[in-house]
C-alpha cells in the first residue's frame, strides 16, 4: 500500500505546518491551563496533601479545609479507641491578622498549630524534621519562602499576630495556601494566638494515621455519626482534599472560566486546523478526482484525509508534550504552583486529537469537489 | 457501420440514442443529440471536433463518469445506466483507465508509487502490484526514471507516467482526454504512439478525445463531432491496411 497520506504530509510539510502548530499550541494551552488550575487550586488543600494523615475529623459539612469550625476535644478519644488507628494528632486552625516589621498593612493569615514532634503528621511532607523541631521555641513560626515578600519579613524577624509577638525561625516550600498566607506554629503558640474564648477545650481538626491506609474509607464510615462527643464528621484525606479544591474552583467561578477558555482554545484551534486541511485537500483535488476516475472509492479518499488529520494531530501533540514539559519544569523552578496528573494530561491530549479529528471531518467535506467529470473539458 | 460488419472487431463500447443537456438558470443547452455509436476493441478511436462540440461530455458518459439524460450505454457488455455510484466506482476500478490533459500526479509520490497507488486498491498482493507497475512504466519507456517525482519530470514524461498509471490496471477500456494538448510535437507524437500501441498489443479499447489535428494520422478511426452530433466516421488512409488486417494476422 502506497502511504499517500504520510508521503504527502512529509513532502508538503509547509502546507500542513499551520495545522500542526495550531494543534500543538491548542494542546499546550490546555495542558498549561490545566496544570495552573490544578496547581493553584491544589494549594487550597495543601494542609491535607502536605500531611501524612489518613483520616480527618472536623465539623460536619465543612466544605473546605480553611472553613473549619472547632469540635469537641473528646473526639480525639473516640479516634484513639478504634483499633485501626495508630496515631491521632490535633490541628489548631486560627484565622489571624498579621502585622510585619515593614509597612505591609494588615495581612490575613491562617495559623496552623501543629504537633512539632519529629513524627508529627501535619505538614510531614513540607517540613524537614530539623525545621519542625525549631517550632518548639516559644512564639516561633515558619512560613513559605515565596510568602516572605507579602509578609514583609526575613528569617529571624519578628512580627505581630493578633497582638501577640512571633518570630520567623525558618522558611520552607510547599506551604503556600489559597485565600491567605499560611503560617505554621506549634500547638502551644497557636493556642496563644487564638483570641476566641469559645475555642477553649476545642480543636479545629483531629487527624489520624491508620494501620492500613487502604482501609481508610471503611474506618471513616465506622467513626462518623457518633453523637457522644458532639457534632463531628470523619473524612478520608483524599476526599477532604478533593472537596476543598472543588469548593475553591467553583466558589471562585474559576471552574467555569477554565471550561470557557478550553472551549475557546478548541474552537480557534479547530478553525485554523480545518482551514489548513481544507486547503490541502483542495490543493490535491485534481489528483483525488483522477484516483476516483480510476475507481478508487470516495471512502478510500476520505480515509486518506482522516489519516492526514490524525498525523497532524499526533505531530502537534508531540510538540505540546515536549513544550509543556519544558514549561512545567520552568514553572516549578520558579515556585509557580503547577500540578498535572496523568489523567488530566491524557484528557488534554485527547482534546487536542479530537480537535484534529473534527478538523479532518470538516476537510473531508471538500472532497465533494473531487468529481472526476470536472477533469474533462 | 453496419455496411461492413464482418470486418469489424468486437464492439466493446456502445451508445444508443444518448442525449445530454445542461441548464444554467433559464438557459437550456443540449450537448448531445440522440447520439448512437459503436467503439471497437483493439483500436484507437479518435473523437475530434471544435471545443464545445460535446466530445468531452460524450467521453464522460461513455466512461461512466456522468449519467446520460436518456439512452443507453453498454461498456464491456455492462449497462452503465443501472449501476449505482459504488458499482460504477467498482466498474471503473476493474475495467477503465483514464489519461487527462493535466497529468494530475501527486507531487509527493515518485513515478513508481503513482502507478502502484491505484493498484493497491485493486487488492493485488504488494509484490504483484510492484511487478505490474514496473512493467507498465517500462512499457511507456519510463523504466529508468521511475524513482523520480513529478517535479523532476518533463511534461511528456509526466504524461507517460499517467498513461502507465492507467495501463497498469490492465483495463479493457482506456479513455484519454486531450492527452497531447499540453505537450510539444515530439512528446505528443510519443504519447499518441504509446496509446496506439496499447490498443494493438493489449486489445484495449482506446477512446481518445482531441482537437489536435496531428493525432488524426495515428488513429485507427476518426469521428468528427460538431454541435453534439457525429458528422463523419472515417478510417484514415495511413492506418487503413494495418488497422484491419492485424486482428486476423
Amino acid at each position: 500500500m502506497v502511504a499517500l497520506a504520510r508521503k504527502t504530509l512529509i513532502y508538503e510539510w509547509r502546507r500542513f505546518l499551520p495545522a500542526i502548530l495550531a494543534v500543538g499550541f491548542a494542546g499546550l494551552l490546555q495542558l498549561l491551563q490545566a496544570a495552573l488550575v490544578l496547581g493553584i487550586f491544589g494549594s487550597a488543600s495543601v494542609y491535607i496533601t502536605g500531611s501524612s494523615a489518613d483520616l480527618w475529623a472536623g465539623y460536619p459539612g465543612t466544605q473546605s479545609v480553611n472553613l473549619g469550625r472547632s469540635i469537641d476535644s473528646g473526639v480525639e478519644m473516640r479516634l484513639r479507641m478504634d483499633p485501626a488507628v495508630t496515631a491521632v494528632e490535633p490541628f489548631h486552625w486560627v484565622d489571624a491578622d498579621w502585622r510585619g516589621p515593614s509597612d505591609t498593612g494588615g495581612v490575613s493569615v491562617f495559623v496552623s498549630g501543629i504537633n512539632a514532634r519529629p513524627d508529627g503528621m501535619l505538614f510531614a511532607h513540607a517540613l524537614p524534621p530539623a525545621l519542625r523541631a525549631r517550632l518548639n521555641e516559644p512564639d516561633a513560626v515558619i512560613v513559605d519562602r515565596a510568602d516572605l515578600d507579602s509578609l514583609g519579613v526575613k528569617v529571624g524577624n519578628s512580627a505581630v499576630i493578633n497582638g501577640h509577638r512571633v518570630r520567623v525561625v525558618g522558611v520552607s516550600s510547599g506551604l503556600r495556601a489559597l485565600g491567605g498566607v499560611n503560617v505554621v506554629a506549634s500547638l502551644a503558640t497557636a493556642a496563644e494566638l487564638d483570641t476566641d474564648p469559645s475555642n477553649a477545650n476545642r480543636m479545629t481538626y483531629f487527624v489520624a494515621k491508620l494501620r492500613n491506609p487502604a482501609a481508610a474509607d471503611d474506618v471513616a464510615a465506622r467513626l462518623r455519626g457518633n453523637g457522644a462527643f458532639g457534632k463531628y464528621d470523619v473524612w478520608t484525606a483524599q476526599d477532604f482534599a478533593r472537596r476543598s479544591q472543588l469548593y475553591w474552583m467553583f466558589d471562585t467561578g474559576a471552574g467555569a472560566g477554565v471550561l470557557f477558555l478550553a472551549g475557546i482554545v478548541f474552537l480557534v484551534g479547530a478553525v485554523i486546523t480545518s482551514q489548513t486541511l481544507v486547503a490541502a485537500v483542495i490543493g490535491s483535488v485534481r489528483e483525488y478526482a483522477t484516483l476516483n476516475a480510476l475507481g478508487v472509492g470516495v471512502g478510500a479518499l476520505r480515509r486518506v484525509v482522516m489519516e492526514q488529520a490524525f498525523w497532524v494531530g499526533a505531530l502537534g501533540l508531540v510538540g505540546s508534550t515536549v513544550l509543556g514539559a519544558i514549561a512545567l519544569a520552568i514553572a516549578r523552578s520558579r515556585s509557580v504552583p503547577v500540578a498535572l496528573d496523568p489523567w488530566t494530561t491524557l484528557a488534554c491530549l485527547a482534546l487536542g486529537m479530537g480537535l484534529a479529528i473534527v478538523s479532518g471531518l470538516a476537510a473531508m467535506r471538500s472532497l465533494r469537489r473531487a468529481d472526476p467529470a470536472t477533469l474533462l473539458r | 457501420m453496419s455496411a461492413q460488419p464482418q470486418a469489424m472487431p468486437t464492439v466493446s463500447l456502445q451508445a444508443r440514442n444518448v442525449t445530454k443537456s445542461f441548464s444554467s438558470g433559464p438557459i437550456h443547452h443540449t450537448v448531445l443529440h440522440d447520439l448512437t455509436l459503436d467503439v471497437h476493441a483493439g483500436e484507437l478511436t479518435l473523437i475530434s471536433g471544435p471545443s464545445g462540440c460535446g466530445k468531452s461530455t460524450l467521453l464522460a458518459i461513455l466512461s461512466g463518469l456522468q449519467a446520460a439524460d436518456s439512452g443507453h450505454v453498454m461498456a464491456l457488455g455492462q449497462e452503465l445506466g443501472v449501476l449505482g455510484m459504488r458499482e460504477l466506482e467498482r466498474f471503473r476500478l476493474l475495467h477503465t483507465g483514464f489519461v487527462f490533459q493535466g497529468f494530475n500526479l501527486f507531487p509527493a509520490l515518485n513515478a513508481l508509487e503513482q502507478v502502484e497507488l491505484p493498484l493497491s486498491y485493486l487488492g493485488l498482493p504488494p509484490g504483484e502490484a510492484r511487478r505490474r507497475a514496473v512493467a507498465s512504466l517500462e512499457e511507456v519507456g519510463m523504466g529508468p526514471r521511475m524513482e523520480l517525482r513529478p517535479s523532476e519530470l518533463s511534461g511528456g514524461e509526466k504524461q507517460r507516467v499517467a498513461i502507465a498509471r492507467a495501463l497498469a490496471k490492465e483495463p479493457g477500456l482506456l479513455f484519454a482526454d486531450e492527452p497531447t494538448s499540453a505537450l510539444d510535437a515530439a512528446n505528443g507524437q510519443i504519447v499518441i504512439d504509446i496509446l496506439h500501441r496499447i490498443a494493438r498489443t493489449h486489445g484495449t479499447t482506446v477512446l481518445c478525445v482531441s482537437h489536435d489535428p496531428r493525432l488524426v494520422g495515428h488513429a485507427d478511426r476518426v469521428l468528427a463531432m460538431e454541435d453534439g452530433r457525429i458528422l463523419s466516421d472515417r478510417v484514415p488512409s495511413a492506418t487503413l491496411t494495418s488497422g484491419h488486417e492485424e486482428p486476423s494476422a
